[in-house]
């Protein structure tokens, strides 16, 4: 199975985390061996918080912290430009060595778009349609040049091959964005992109688009209806169903710990999920028992692997490149 | 304390000579580097310089693919990303990037950069430019690049939101022609107060802009006389908006090329252009004049006549006012701002190049440097082993760190 651990940094029990917190946190996970930390991003969620940092900022700073762990932060598609977005996001899975992921939400948050010079938001159906669009421009973006194209041939002069440089050209509803990026390919292809926020009209986008999906905890026997749907519908766009990852939320408290090696593994066996994103609380301190008690037992029953096998996000979560070279 | 100078050091990629990229001891993967960034801004943080600073674009630098692929300028690390790694790996020196108001909203745009300011306990900088490539316009819509005079006025507008929110809780919303933000932001209050305010436009609207809410001005000059004429003017618009001279740092760029010997250095500068395809040096020269089809023009023949530019008005004229001067073909005049991008270059000893910068800044031209070394690491390490003890050694530059952020490094006012 996959294990993400998530941390929403706005959190942490009204007391500011400080850097050398997080920094010592991504690098207990990395030690344990998951496969990615998610950082939240406040500014969507409330007025309030008490972080003070915003996730893609924070994400460069921990990639110089740690080695193998892949870092994913969220950024919304109302704070951000299409283009500006997917230069950020090439330029930390550069900085990481392709550790990095997008995780974008397919959920308005209500305050947000107030302080983006949109008072009146967005229609549920127009948000929708400007997100796959939005989607559809970052990755296009993040394949506009080939991983071969940098020649760095100083005696011909020849920088790069024009040729393996490709421009977008978009023209859409929302967006026209003409590319190409100016960040090279990364060493695993491209970020990976986590969608998180998904409604039942959202589903056919994230089955097209998305390389991990984020789902809400239900009863078992309704997570394994909706992963078997989801991946009907992988299929259904041509792609192995296996080239999508479904994580389950999972909220850890300190009452759940007991037991939960075993209720992890009867809804993976069931095909309820690939993996689980263990959502942390505001007391960190439960972290410790997840890798103390909870991990060596899913290890002891051969459900999570040893150790790192690769060096980028992509290898830990068994995917293949982001697209087209 | 007699007064010292302030030091940026310009991170470029390969380096800011547009050949550098192919000279032996420049680090040719240095945009997908960022071990090569690391160790910059250590030798530069090492050095005592107030800032390591980067520039930037949304876009490609050039539209002729064939051009664009003889230079290194096309991909690099976004700045941001960049600057918040480089914030974690050095203790002391200012973080200063470059972001646009054309591009961006003033809420996320100083969300991000507060967010650097608190990663690295209040060393960060924000350049605000306004975007002056067609190329960049065509990755935000289908409109175009916008006029100078609209650029400026949604900056400026930009500009006051920013501030604002970087005031803290006194924000009480904006609702105005480009831009509307309903809440403060919820991130603490920057360690140095706030973020520094960069600028860098040096048109007439520009240096106004500059004169009400910039804390450093980087600017081009090639001789004493432009940079003191620029020195004053702006020093003495300040007083319209409120403010004493010495709030704001005057930091022309300089492209020195040091050596142990004079000889030595102009023979390294030769090496240099020597690297410059003839194609590339006339590309370059279009886009600082904004036209696109210099390459019709002979070579070796004069600048023909030009309209006033939407894009880069004061750099333009800069250009256009050497070409005169000097009486330079379109090949001298592609090879000279190639080499320099139009800011002033001096190749020379240690001694040479301290003595000509101790010139403009006890001349009145200037409060400080901002330094763009030829080729990375190399020249950067010259001038932090050559130039910088002999300014130290002067008493014209510390020798350790007074303060903490970057605002007490420039000896900037707390804002309230």
């Amino acid at each position: 199975m996959y294990l993400a651990v998530s941390l929403d940094i706005a959190l942490a029990n009204g007391q500011a985390l400080t850097f050398s917190d997080l920094a010592g946190f991504a690098r207990q996970a990395e030690a344990a061996g998951l496969d990615m930390i998610v950082l939240d991003d406040s500014a969507p969620h409330s007025a309030a918080s008490s972080s003070p940092f915003e996730a893609t900022t924070l994400v460069a700073a921990l990639a110089t912290m740690t080695e193998k762990i892949g870092l994913v932060a969220t950024a919304s598609t109302v704070a951000h430009q299409p283009y500006n977005l997917a230069r950020r996001f090439a330029s930390l899975d550069i900085i990481s060595h392709g550790r990095a992921g997008w995780n974008a939400t397919m959920a308005q948050a209500p305050r947000e778009a107030a302080n983006f010079s949109r008072p009146d938001g967005f229609s549920a159906e127009d948000f929708r349609r400007r997100s796959e669009e939005y989607i559809g421009i970052v990755q296009g973006l993040w394949q506009g040049w080939d991983a071969d194209a940098l020649l760095f041939d100083r005696d011909s002069g020849r920088f790069h091959d024009p040729e393996k440089m490709h421009l977008l050209d978009h023209k859409g509803e929302f967006f026209s964005v003409r590319g190409p990026l100016n960040v090279a390919r990364s060493p695993q292809d491209t970020p990976v992109l986590v969608l998180s926020g998904l409604t039942e009209g959202d589903l056919d986008i994230a089955a097209r688009t998305a390389d991990v999906i984020l789902l809400d905890e239900r009863p078992a026997a309704e997570n394994k209806a909706r992963h078997d749907d989801f991946k009907r519908r992988v299929s259904a766009c041509g792609r192995e169903p296996d080239a999508v990852k479904v994580l389950t939320d999972i909220s850890l408290t300190a009452d759940s710990i007991s037991g939960l090696a075993g209720r992890l593994e009867e809804e993976f066996r069931l095909r309820g999920c690939d993996g689980f994103n263990i959502r942390l609380p505001a007391q960190l301190s439960v972290f410790d028992d997840f890798i103390d008690r909870v991990l060596p037992e899913l290890r002891r029953r051969g459900l999570f692997r040893e150790r790192y096998r690769g060096t980028t996000l992509r290898s830990h979560l068994g995917l293949a490149g982001g697209g087209e070279q | 304390m007699t007064r010292q100078m302030k030091l940026g050091a310009f991170l470029w990629a390969t380096g800011h000579h547009i050949a550098a990229w192919r000279h032996p001891k420049a680090d040719v993967t240095a945009g997908i580097d960022i071990d090569h960034y690391i160790q910059l801004a250590r030798t530069a943080e090492a050095a005592k310089f107030d800032m390591v600073f980067c520039e930037d674009a949304a876009g490609l630098r050039e539209a002729n693919v064939a051009i664009a692929s003889q230079t290194s300028r096309s991909i690099g690390f976004e700045p941001i990303s960049l600057l918040s790694a480089l914030a974690v790996q050095t203790s002391r020196i200012g973080l200063v990037s470059t972001a646009s108001t054309s591009y961006n909203e003033p809420y996320g745009l100083a969300r991000t950069f507060l967010s650097l300011d608190q990663l690295s306990g209040g060393r960060a900088g924000w350049n605000l430019v306004t975007s002056a490539s067609p190329i960049e316009a065509a990755n935000f819509g289908s409109t175009g690049l916008k006029p100078h005079a609209d650029r400026y006025e949604r900056a400026r507008e930009f500009a006051k939101v920013v501030t604002g929110l970087w005031h803290g809780e006194s924000f009480r919303g904006h609702d105005g022609q480009s831009f509307s933000v309903r809440d403060p932001l919820d991130l603490p209050r920057s360690p140095q107060g706030a973020p520094v305010m960069v600028q860098a436009g040096a048109s007439d609207v520009g240096r106004d802009l500059a004169a009400r809410t910039a804390d450093v001005v980087f600017t081009a000059a090639q001789t004493f006389e432009e940079a003191k004429a620029f020195y004053d003017d702006l020093k003495s618009r300040m007083a319209t908006y409120g403010r004493e001279p010495d709030d704001i740092k005057i930091m022309p760029g300089v492209a020195p090329v040091v050596a142990e010997t004079e000889a030595e250095a102009r023979e390294k500068f030769e090496e240099l252009q020597e690297l410059i395809p003839d194609d590339v040096g006339v590309a370059l020269l279009s886009g600082y004049l904004s036209i696109s089809d210099l390459w019709r023009y002979p070579i070796d023949g004069p600048l023909p006549e030009l309209p006033e530019s939407e894009g880069m008005k004061s750099r333009q004229a800069l250009v256009i006012e050497q070409s005169r001067r000097d009486g330079l073909s379109i090949r001298q005049l592609a090879r000279h701002f190639a080499g320099a991008r139009g800011h002033w270059r001096i190749a020379g000893t240690a001694v040479q190049i301290a003595d000509e910068l101790q010139a403009r800044f006890e001349g009145g031209a200037a409060d400080g440097f901002n330094v763009m070394p030829a080729y990375f690491p190399g020249e950067l390490d010259a001038f932090a082993t050559l130039v910088v003890p002999e300014l130290q050694r002067r008493g014209l530059f510390r020798k350790e760190y007074e303060g903490a952020t970057l605002r007490e490094h420039l000896g900037l006012k707390r804002p309230g």
